[in-house]
Parts: structure tokens; sequence; C-alpha cells
């Protein structure tokens, strides 16, 4: 697991400005404490899924959202996916609060470019595993994301045994602790074609976001 | 003989898993075993059965999960599950005709601590004292408390269980391949806090297969003294279409634990995939072997909630700056609860290199024993050190003590009959380690005879409590050899026998030697040293010194606990290499640059610099102010990028901490120019960009009450109410929590017409923002300084 360095500049709203060297430097020791310390750890279970218009049916599970509906149609199978950094960040975050806050801030958008860059390496053994039975990855949707409800956390965190396998719980508000981490579906189809990439943005309501990524 | 007894004489058998079978015999993916105990009860009652048929001793009850957490909205309640689960294991035992023992199985809450999680220690106590009630009045022989990977939740389980109950406790943790919990304790750290709390048993369970578990235990078996408990998985869990699997079969499992029981354990037994065969198999190969043989590893150790510190031949620094006596700043942050003042402290000698910090929170005039809870409960969300908790308040030690995650040290108990009756029985109950003030009712003996005898007497009076004396750290007392040219020799000979001739290990409060004297730095580093050589395990220091630091890190590389003098050549190779380019010259800076710059000691110093020519309203208009807005400007058009701007803001506010000082001694206070109360809202836990924009605004002269995140609406009115602000500020970042915003806007409004709100976070847009009634939405921390300068020049105050 590593920081992007170019991710973690982009979170911290980076837009070519000219970067002191002791920012630069900055970046880089909180980089290489977050990778010293974190443990990243992850789960995730295939199972066989059912989609209609607007409800997927998955490992006994009935999601009722549109918007994920378009994002497995066609799949016979998904898998639920959970990944987490561990508490390093979020320990680093309360202690930078106090002594030093720019590096709060590093360690905040360096943490979310690590749970990135670690989601796609778990999502890549998922890839290499589908791609042995002729199967491809459909580009990975989360709770929180369009219509699909935050509810449906306390159910993947149910299924996947989250709190105990990889250490991961949820507030009274479905939120994530540790803060990062990452939950998603990955719908699993047959035809390659289906699978293109589509921009996770694209979804999103927030078009005037400073970080939003239109499709290439 | 009863278990207790039994423990650690012969070997025991646990059973294997539950749920597993329970699987097998069609409980689906998501249902809660234990609710089986109520619908299912012969299920249960038959695998117990199987178990016991096969030879196990212990088995645990189907209640592993009964917590109130768990069982809220199942239609049946934690005491009536966890009852019923004992009664059927019970059952099984006396249907079976068989000497066996049946476990209150206490699984984790699956929720997360603060100050990580949203659940307090209290509340995580408070749901385990049900199942143990309800466990032991329907008979459970034993606690286990199992599958646990946070030290602080099994602390609130053993507590539980100890004050609940008198049954033996055994604890078993989940470690990862790096052998730490997912919180990153290390065994160390769980095995001090463990053994502090005088748990019965300890060992692993779950996580992996015996082979991998095998490798954790030398480790183990060096460093506890305790009975070692392994209760592995069938190997890892595969899964097929959601359903789980474990692939190590009978024998093979078998064979590994016979390995395992050879090299030393007391009880052996299975967790996830291990069914009766893989326990047949087990007791088959193992009955025969005799348990391994416990010695007490005699080990002086405090811990924090991620590593343990062990008294050695590696002397060790305990930091003595988080202690307001003879300090008006660190005693005006007490009385306005400026606890941001002291978690610097305590990271300044972190920096520095302390490996304990001495928290010392007593003043008359404010609350102990709620500032140590306060104080306590910050520390440990910033800084992994041991803690030394300091005081004479037994309500503040014990509070301490019991929130305290891991094994802490007590400051102090001394040779009065008062105190020993007082601080041991504590010290007895939570696990601490102590140290001793060699002085008793005769007050401080004159003689280093004198104060040896107290020791013994202290040693003696320890051993009754069951505190033996590698938990005991014994203070000869410094005093100031401005009064007595004898009063080192005195302090260093006691020292010496204490720690070579009664064996145990020492401390002393340094600096006290000085005093009355001039250039106190040069006797304090000398007589540290030598107490070093005479048998000094841990010095109460400033790190911040560094002429004491120096002594430390020389003595260690001239005494040999520093291999290959590698921590001196840390410390200072890069030390040698400044001093031959010569000091740097950003000290020269002026206020507006330094600002600018971000350099928060030189913006510090100018500040001062310029407050000896300049009136205070003059620094802040002409230097700080326009730097702040320099900065500010650059960041909204983009110019400058974030972590310069905090970077920026962090300095300010070290100029604006110098220009504080100044009023204060002058008698004045800086005015205000209007307060804002701030917030993120109910369900929301994400405070970053609520924090930037407190900085900033206080940068600007605005008192800010920040009330924190997760707030409930009605705090934020009552907030409004009591300080009578006209600015509410609110963050959100989830769509979710939207929905809390609007509301608090809604409510504020209901109640104070004429109050603005101004809102920002992730998900926020204009529109958004207009849609809940917000009266100003802010793109960036910037905006919202913008809005409030507006505001509230426009109609004053």
């Amino acid at each position: 697991m590593r920081v992007d360095r170019k991710e973690a500049l982009r979170y911290l709203g980076y837009r070519g400005q000219e970067i002191e060297g002791q920012t630069l430097q900055m970046i880089e020791e909180i980089a290489a404490e977050l990778e010293e310390n974190s443990s990243p750890k992850s789960i995730y279970h295939e199972y066989g899924c059912k989609v209609t218009k607007d409800m997927v049916k998955l490992g006994g599970l009935e999601i009722k959202s549109h918007n994920l509906s378009v994002n497995l149609k066609g799949c016979e199978r998904a898998v639920l996916l959970a990944a987490t950094i561990g508490r390093t960040a979020d320990f680093m975050i309360r202690k930078y609060s106090i002594s030093n806050f720019a590096k709060a801030a590093i360690v905040q958008a360096a943490g979310a470019a690590c749970i990135e860059s670690y989601v796609d390496e778990v999502e890549e053994a998922v890839r290499k595993d589908a791609a042995s039975r002729g199967l491809y990855l459909r580009p990975r949707f989360s709770p929180g994301y369009g219509d699909f409800s935050l509810e449906y956390q306390k159910d993947i965190f149910t299924l996947l045994e989250c709190s105990k396998r990889i250490g991961i719980t949820l507030t009274e508000g479905n939120l994530m602790m540790p803060s990062k981490s990452v939950t998603a579906v990955i719908g699993l189809t047959a035809k390659e074609r289906e699978s293109c990439q589509m921009e996770k943005c694209s979804l999103c309501a927030k078009t005037d976001c400073e970080f939003r990524q239109e499709g290439d | 003989m009863s278990l207790k007894e039994r423990l650690g004489k012969e070997l025991l058998f646990f059973d294997g898993a539950m749920g597993t079978l329970l699987q097998e015999r069609g409980l689906q993916s998501g249902e809660l075993p234990e609710i089986w105990n109520m619908t299912k009860e012969n299920v249960i009652g038959e695998i117990h059965r199987e178990y016991l048929d096969v030879g196990c001793d212990i088995i645990k009850a189907n209640t592993f999960g009964a917590n109130p957490f768990k069982m809220k909205g199942t239609g049946y309640s934690c005491q009536e599950v966890t009852a019923k689960g004992i009664a059927i294991a019970k059952h099984a035992i006396v249907e079976s005709g068989k000497k066996a023992y049946a476990a209150l199985d206490i699984g984790s809450l699956g929720k997360l601590l603060e100050p990580l999680g949203d659940l307090s220690f209290e509340a995580a106590y408070q749901a385990f004292v049900p199942m143990c009630t309800a466990g032991e009045h329907a008979g459970a022989d034993l606690c286990l408390i199992e599958t646990m990977n946070d030290t602080y939740e099994i602390k609130a389980a053993v507590l539980a269980a100890k004050e609940h109950t008198s049954l033996p406790v055994v604890v078993t943790m989940v470690f990862d391949e790096c052998g730490k919990l997912l919180t990153g304790a290390d065994m160390e750290a769980a095995v001090a806090m463990l053994e502090g709390l005088r748990v019965d048993a300890l060992g692993l369970n779950c996580g992996f297969g015996p082979d991998i578990m095998k490798k954790f235990l030398p480790r183990l078996r060096e460093i506890t003294s305790l009975p070692i408990v392994v209760n592995p998985n069938a190997g890892l869990p595969v899964v097929v279409d959601g359903k789980t699997s474990f692939h190590v079969g009978p024998e093979e499992f078998a064979g590994i634990m016979k390995e395992i029981a050879q090299d030393g354990v007391s009880v052996l037994g299975g967790c996830c995939g291990t069914t009766p065969a893989h326990l047949h198999a087990l007791v088959e190969s193992c009955r025969d072997i005799p348990a391994m043989v416990l010695t007490d590893k005699n080990r002086s150790v405090v811990s924090s909630y991620t590593h343990a510190v062990e008294m050695d031949q590696h002397p060790k620094i305990i930091g003595e700056r988080i202690n307001p006596t003879g300090k008006s700043r660190f005693k005006q942050a007490l009385r306005e609860q400026d606890l941001e003042y002291i978690y610097k402290e305590a990271l300044a000698q972190q920096d520095r290199g302390a490996h304990i910090l001495d928290v010392n929170v007593g003043l008359p005039e404010i609350d102990e024993v709620e500032m140590m809870r306060s104080v306590v409960t910050g520390l440990q969300g910033i800084t992994d050190l041991p803690l030394q908790i300091d005081t004479s308040n037994p309500t503040a030690m014990e509070t301490a003590m019991r929130l305290y995650n891991g094994k802490p040290l007590i400051n102090s108990v001394n040779g009065k009959q008062e105190s020993m009756d007082v601080v041991f029985p504590l010290a007895a109950k939570y696990g601490a380690m102590v140290v001793c003030l060699t002085l008793d009712e005769n007050g401080i003996p004159k003689t280093a005879k004198g104060r040896i005898q107290i020791a013994e007497k202290i040693i003696a009076e320890a051993a009754k409590y069951g505190i033996g004396k590698k938990d005991l750290l014994i203070d000869t007392l410094t005093m100031t050899i401005s009064t007595g040219q004898e009063n080192a020799k005195i302090t260093l000979e006691a020292l010496h026998y204490v720690r070579n001739v009664l064996g145990v290990h020492t401390t002393l409060g340094v600096s006290n030697i000085s005093f009355g004297l001039p250039l106190r730095g040069h006797v304090n580093t000398a007589f540290f040293t030598i107490a070093l050589s005479q048998g000094l395990s841990a010095g109460i220091i400033n790190p911040n010194s560094e002429e004491m630091m120096a002594a430390y890190h020389s003595f260690c590389a001239l005494n040999g606990s520093d291999g290959n003098c590698s921590d001196y050549i840390a410390r200072y190779s890069k030390q040698s290499e400044q001093q031959k380019k010569g000091p740097e010259k950003s000290g020269e800076l002026r206020l507006f640059d330094a600002v600018v710059r971000g350099l928060s000691d030189s913006a510090y110093h100018a500040a001062k610099k310029e407050l000896e020519n300049k009136k205070p309203l003059e620094v802040i208009d002409q230097e700080l102010i326009p730097a702040l807005d320099q900065v500010g400007q650059g960041f909204e058009k983009k110019t400058v990028f974030l972590p310069q701007l905090l970077m920026s803001a962090d300095a300010a506010k070290a100029g604006f901490d110098a220009i504080k000082e100044h009023l204060k001694a002058e008698g004045g206070a800086q005015a205000s120019k209007g307060t804002i109360v701030i917030a993120t809202v109910k369900g929301d836990i994400h405070d970053i960009g609520k924090n930037i924009v407190k900085v900033l605004l206080e940068n600007y002269g605005f008192q800010v009450i920040d009330l924190g995140k997760d707030v409930p609406p009605e705090t934020v009115v009552e907030a409004a109410r009591k300080h009578q602000v006209k600015l509410v500020g609110l963050s959100a970042l989830m769509t979710t929590t939207v929905a809390n915003m609007e509301l608090t806007i809604k409510m504020i409004k209901e109640e104070f017409p004429g109050c603005k709100v101004m809102v920002g976070g992730a998900v926020l847009t204009q529109t958004y923002a207009d849609m809940i009634g917000a009266d100003f939405y802010s793109k960036d921390a910037m905006g919202s300084v913008r809005y409030a300068n507006e505001l509230f020049a426009s109609d004053g105050r």
C-alpha cells in the first residue's frame, strides 16, 4: 500500500500552485508516516445476484436502488467488498490537529488517497480471479452513491462480519470508523463491452464540485 | 479442585466452534446464533453434548453475541438469552455425567470505543454488566472474554466480570499476522494490561489456524506469567457463494496442536471451523501431555494502548511538564479548560524522546476529578505513550486508572499507613505500577538508612495486596543541595541500595537537586548522570531540556544499553552537520513575512520583538491581518495551496499567542470582534473542515465556540442562546446529514430569527444551501471569514 502523492495533492485542492519545498517535504513525511503505520485489511465475498429495474437481490439482501440496478444491469454475480487502512490516519489527524494544522489536512488527503489506492489493489485481485473464469468487472459502487442508501451498510457489515474480521464498525449514522474505509458492490459480467469504465462522478449531483472528475 | 486451581496445573480442553455447526444445521448468514437458545434449544444442547462426549473440559455457552446492542430489536433481552444459554450448557453437562465447566462466552460488542469510535468506555462497561450478572446467576463456571481485538473493550469487559461476578476470567484475543490487535496494540501491551487486571488466563483465538498461531507462542510464553489458552480456527476461512468453510481437517489440526502442547500451554481448544471430530482428535493426541509449568517472568512493565515500556537496563525518561506547579501559564490553561495547551505539552515531550508522560492537573480551584477524566481521555486520543497518573486525590486517581487504556504508572504512594491503605487496593484492582516515596508519618528521613527502611516497609505492605516488587518504582527523594550538602549523597546511597540490594526499580524527580542555585541545569545534568550510574531506572525530568537529554543519551551510549550507540547517532548526527553550517537566520524575519511563509516559531519571536516598540493593536492591524489577508486572497485565487494557508494560520496563531501573553502581563485582554458558534451537525463525524474554519475565524479576532462534531440541533440552539450569538456556522459532509443541518437551521431560526447561519461542507452547493434556509454558503474556509467580517462590520457587534 502506497500513498499516491499526486492524488493526495489533488485532494488537497492542488491546481498547479507553486509549492514551497517545506510543504513538499511535509507531504513526504506524512505519507511515509502513514505508509509505515497503517495496517490495511480487506474482506470480500462473491454472491449470485438478481437485478431488476429498481431492485438488486444479493446474498440474501434486497437492495432498493435504481442507480445500483443500472450499475449491475445484466450481472448474475457480484462481489461485496469492505476495506480499511486502519486507525492510524484518524489518530494522526487528531494528533496533528493539536500540533500542526497543515499536517492534519495533509493526513486527511493522503489517507483518502491511500484507501482509494488500496481498494484499487483489492479490486485488482478480484479482477484477476474473475478473469480466470471469463468474467469482467463493473465499476465499484458504494452505499451513499446516488440512491444507494447508507442504511444498507448495516446489512453489508453483518454479511461480511466487518467488525470482527477487519475492525471497521458503524456509527449510529451508518458512517464507518476508522474513517478511511470503503464498502462497495462490484458486479461481475460475462460481457466485456458492458464492463466499460463509467466515471463515478457522473452520477453525483454536485456538478460544481472542486474534485469532480469528468470521463476521459 | 475448582477450575481456578486446575488452571495451569493440568492441560485442559475447551470445545470447538458453535457457529460453524449451527450453519450446518441451517443457521442463515446474518441470523443471530444466540436466538437459537430460545427457538432451537435442542440443537444447541446436542452440540454441547457432542463436545462433552469427546472429552472437552470447558464448553462455551451460546452467548457470544448476547449483549444488549445485538439483542436490540430481536424481541429478547440480553439477560434472558444469556441465562438460557448457560442453562442449556449446564443441562448438557449434567446429562453427560462428566465433570466439565460452562463458560459464559462474551464476545465483542461490535462497536468502536472512543476516541476513535462513538461508544464511551463507561457505556461499553454497562453493556457487559447484564451479561455477567445473568451468566453467573444462571450458573456459569467462568467468564470467557474472547475474539477481542481492542484492549479498551477488553478492559471494560474484564471490569464488568470482576466487579459483578466472582467467576474466574479468561481472555483470548485475535492478533493479526504482524502479531498486533486491530487497535495496533502489540502482545506486550495486551499482556501487561491483562496481568495487571489479574485475569486468570489469557491467550489467542480465531483469526488463524494452529500453524500460524504457533508462531506467536514463543514470544507469549516469554512475557506472560499466566496460563496460556490457544483456540485456533480450522485454518483460514474460505468463502464460496457466501458460505464460509475451513479446510484444516481433524488429524492435521490435532497434529499441530500436539506440537503446541509439547512446547507448553495450559488450555487447548478450537474456534471457527473446528468440529467435535477436530476436538476428538485433539483430546486423543494431547491428553497425556502435561501443562506448561508456570513461572513468574518478573517483568516490570507499564503500557499504553499500543505498546509496553519495560523497566530494565535501559533507563527511561518520564516527562514532567504536564504539571501546574510553579507554572502560571499552565495554571491559566487549567482554569480556562484550555486542554489544547496541555496536549501540546504532551506532544512536544514525546517528540523530544519521553517514554512515559506524568499527568498532574491538580489545582485547588478546579474540579480535579473531572479535569483528570478529560485530560486522560484526550491524551489517549493523541499520544501512544504510557501515562503516569500523578495526583493525591484518590477519586481522581481511581477515575484515571479506570479510564486508562493499558497498565498505568501511579504517582504516588508513600510510607504513611493511610496512603498505602488508599493506593494499594486501587493499584491491585486496576493493575498499576506504583511510584513509592520513601517518607512516612515522621517525614523524610535524613539518612539513607531511614529511607531504605521505609522502602522495605512499603514493599512488605504492597505484598499483602499481591503487588510484587516488579510493580514498584521506589523514589528515594531528591532534596536540594542548597539546604544540605549531604542531600545528594543520601538520596544516591539509598537509590543504589534499593536498586542493587533490594532489587526494586527506582525513580527520582531529578531537578529538585538544584533548587535555589543559579544555572540549575549544570547541577541537574551532573546529578542525573550520577543517579543513572547508581541505578536510576526512570528519571522524572523535563525532556525539553537539551542538556538533560544529552546527558541521558550519552549515559545510555556509555552504559551499553544503547546498542551500537544507534540512538545517540540518530539523534546527534544531524545536529553536528547543522552546527557546521551555522545557525539558520529565520529568527530575523519580520512578523508579516513569518506569517506569509508559515513559520510559527519565527512568527512568535517576531511578534515579541515588535511588541517592544508597538502597541498590540498596531501589530495586529499592520502585520498579522495584512499577512493573513494576503495568504487568504492567494488561496481564493488558487495561487496559494491549502497546506500553506494552514501553515500561515498556525504561524499567525503563534503571533497572537505572543500578543495574548503580552496583554496578560499588562493585565489586559484582547478585544473580540464577536462570538460565533460552530458545529458539525448530528450524525456527521467529519470535522477537519470545521476546524480549519475555527482557526481562521480565531485569527481574525472572533471568539469561536466550537461544539465539536455529531452535535444535536438542541445543543446548537442552546449554545446560541447562552452566548447570544448572531452567527452560527454549520458543517456537514454527507448527503444524509444535510437533513440534520436543515433541522438545526429551522430550530435556530424559530428561536432567533435574527441569527444568521452560514454552512459549508463537501456535499453542499449554493442550491442546497438555499433550499435548507441557510443565509450563506461558504465554499471554503476563507469565505466564512469574509462573511463574518462583513456581518460584524455592518452593524457593529
